[in-house]
């Protein structure tokens, strides 16, 4: 069985930044995407860093990736056992199991999707999670049918309201609290696009079929739309360890730890990771 | 214009494993399926129950099949290479009126010939499943009910019918079917056909059917049901559970093979066909606590709507019985067949070819191979390292194959391999399979 100092799981910004911390470690970083980067990729706005767009941010980060850490893309990792061992599968990697003496989850977060929630009638086309539109659009080149409604005003709510309106399409963000969620910054886009804010409301039910044609609102007001997105937040995607407890050798950096509303904050937890179990390897080196 | 013995109208699980048992007989057949694929409506939404049969009254066909089903269920599986988890249930009731039910339903099933019945106390009941609320006073444990994926297990008969020399048109809709001098003319949305004999397993659909060449002495009723589904890491009984209130059945709770938590709701007047009613979704979180206190609703991962036909009487009875019509002797009809119908599917499948053989006077067909193939969980190819979908590690390998038996959708692949049922509902993986269906159509074009 291959032998590692270090397992990194995930190559995003947490992973990236975790790998190019450990410096001197015989460090495998499994990445299930082809490429490094995660959700830096599909992120074509503005304010990563310095106001770069996700994908500069990516680009930048990625500069001085150290050439000694191996890389298997394309590899998902199956199942993390207590005897520090790791079962692997990728197109290239094949399907092995590896050891490792520390490991750093940096398997970020996922949305939550619309079967989650409590909405009643139709299971129809036309709905996603905004992750897995802004996925479509800016890798795919793909345009949604408007009008659209959003539900939840978060941040990746905000910045997919942005994205719409900017391709002409017509928006309604529908939000729970009293209130616009988000950072400033992306909040400014309602004031920059007719984009319709409703507060203190959720969406009860779905309606058309096969295709979406309207959501009905909890104080029944009936929006009529062809793309609903599901902002209603992400949650930490930590299920491959959630049976282990908490062992020494066992790193969580970024938002697979708790969702991190600025990048720098993952990059810094993830070279804090890195370090850490560098450190701890200690005389194994 | 196209020339069979039988044609099966209707690719639910019924007309599935209807399909598959014609092939045990020299009968040419044809199954006709509306949808693009088979086994979608009833038979993808139901609660995936392989039922003990201490439901249905002595002597009843419902009785007889599902105690035959129940006990056929291991073998019948084993063949087709589904998984089937019998793994018992209880039924169990919050004070005296309902014990007098579970009281009535343990005779009935005793009566019925069910084996591995008992009436536990509550604290029996609860020592077996610990999860019970404490206000549960008594159940009714069933040793042999189980579960099997619906849709798998029709998919597979499906696949064998197929693999025995069943013919399939999916997407085509039946528009009209007259009497010939033998046999019948059905008209399609493609070529008519001339069939000796018609098998009708066209479910909801089904007294519309028969209504185009034949008088229907019944009436289809429609009503609804609402599912909710928790994650597979969510804390889970044992056993199937039934619940039994003073105003009749309440919730019901199914462990299934995926290893989700299945919750079913009462039924409902139908409102909109598969549409998720509110008010099921809030019964489902008012009755769950009564029954299982620690359920962790919170990690629900889909909710879904489904429609039960029931069959009724000219006079507005419910038949107590299944509604089996055999208007004319080359003429088959599955009336609104529902609870138990995945117990019974093979059953009621032999039933309608052994009747279509008796009339056509077939013989056995000795080169029938029962065993189907299930798509492997792994193979040595790099295709079968790489995994799509994420919360299930369901591998490309495995989608191709899917796609190559015949899924032309997201949905179609779902429902073989179980991609985009796990805790994302496909938000990382719906992409990634459409993709691999163009290039499947590309490749085939």
């Amino acid at each position: 069985m291959e032998h590692y100092d270090i397992l990194i799981i995930g190559g995003g910004v947490a992973g990236i930044a975790a790998a190019k911390a450990a410096g001197g470690a015989r460090v495998l970083l499994a990445e299930s995407r082809p490429q490094l980067g995660g959700v830096l990729l599909q992120c074509a706005h503005h304010g990563f860093g310095k106001d770069k767009s996700g994908t500069e941010y990516a680009a930048e980060l990625l500069q001085d990736f150290p050439e000694e850490i191996t890389l298997a893309l394309n590899t998902t990792v199956l199942s993390v056992s207590e005897n520090r061992t790791a079962l692997l599968s990728g197109r290239g990697f094949g399907r092995k199991r590896i050891g490792f003496s520390r490991l750093i989850l940096a398997t970020g977060c996922r949305e939550i999707p619309m079967g989650a929630l409590p909405i009643a009638g139709t299971r129809p086309k036309g709905v996603y999670t905004a992750g897995q539109m802004q996925e479509l659009m800016n890798l795919h080149g793909f345009v949604p049918e408007g009008p659209a409604v959003i539900l939840g005003s978060g941040d990746l709510g905000l910045i997919m309201a942005r994205q719409l309106a900017q391709a002409g399409i017509d928006v309604t963000l529908v939000e729970k609290k009293d209130s616009c969620g988000g950072m400033t910054r992306n909040r400014r886009c309602l004031e920059e696009y007719p984009i319709r804010l409703l507060c203190s409301d959720t969406i009860r039910e779905v309606r058309g079929y096969p295709h979406i044609t309207g959501c009905v609102t909890a104080s029944g007001e009936c929006l009529p739309c062809k793309t609903l997105l599901i902002a209603a937040g992400m949650v930490p995607e930590r299920e491959l360890v959630s049976h282990l407890g908490n062992p020494d050798w066992l790193h969580i950096c970024g938002n697979c730890c708790a969702v991190h509303p600025m990048v720098e904050a993952v990059a810094n937890e993830g070279k804090q990771a890195g370090i850490a179990a560098t450190e701890k390897l200690g005389g194994a080196l | 214009m196209k020339h069979v013995d039988a044609a099966v109208i209707g690719g639910g699980i019924l007309g599935c494993f209807t399909a598959r048992n014609l092939r045990q007989w020299s009968i040419s057949t044809l199954l006709i399926e509306k949808e693009d694929d088979v086994c979608r409506e009833i038979s993808k939404a139901n609660s995936a129950i392989v039922y003990a049969g201490y439901d249905n009254k002595p002597g009843s066909l419902k009785a007889e099949m599902t105690v035959r089903g129940n006990a056929n269920m291991e073998k019948l599986c084993a063949e087709l290479e589904v998984p089937f988890d019998r793994c018992g249930s209880m039924m169990v009731s919050f004070g005296e009126k309902g014990e007098q039910t579970l009281r009535k339903k343990l005779e009935q099933g005793r009566a019925n010939g069910v084996p591995g019945l008992e009436l536990l106390t509550g604290e029996e009941a609860r020592a077996r499943e610990p999860m019970l609320s404490e206000n549960v006073t008594a159940a009714l444990y069933s040793s042999t009910t189980g579960t099997v994926n619906p849709w798998q297990l029709g998919i597979a008969a499906y696949e064998n019918a197929l693999q025995n020399g069943c013919e399939a048109w999916l997407g085509t809709a039946v528009t009209a079917i007259t009497r010939e001098e033998e046999g019948y003319r059905i008209d399609t949305d493609r070529e008519p056909i001339r069939c000796k004999y018609i098998i009708n397993c066209a479910g909801m659909y089904a007294d519309w059917v028969q209504a185009m060449v034949h008088p229907v002495p019944v009436e289809l009723i429609l009503n609804g049901s609402d599912y909710i589904v928790l994650d597979s890491r969510a804390r889970k009984p044992r056993h199937i559970l039934f619940q039994e209130r003073e105003n009749g059945k309440g919730l019901t709770v199914v462990p299934c093979v995926e290893g989700n938590l299945l919750l079913d709701s009462p039924a409902r007047p139908l409102g909109q066909p598969w549409a998720v009613s509110a008010g099921g979704l809030e019964k489902i979180h008012a009755l769950a606590p009564q029954l299982l206190p620690e359920l962790e609703l919170e990690m629900t991962i889909r909710s879904f709507g489904a429609v039960r036909p029931n069959p009724r009487s000219a006079d507005g009875k419910n038949l107590p019985d299944y509604c089996i019509e055999t208007p004319a002797p080359d003429f088959l009809s599955f009336i609104g067949i529902k609870t138990p119908g995945l117990t019974c599917a093979d059953e009621l499948g032999r039933y309608a070819a052994e009747t279509c053989a008796e009339y056509l006077h077939a013989e056995k067909a000795p080169a029938f191979d029962p065993r189907r193939r299930a798509i492997p969980a792994m193979k040595e190819d790099p295709d079968w390292y790489e995994i799509v979908c994420r919360c299930g590690n369901v591998t490309k390998g495995q989608i191709r194959e899917a796609i190559a038996r015949g899924a032309l959708t997201v949905d179609a692949v779902k429902r073989r391999v179980g991609s985009g049922m796990g805790r994302c509902q496909g938000s990382r993986c719906t992409l990634k399979i459409e993709k691999l269906l163009e290039e499947y159509r590309h490749g085939a074009l």
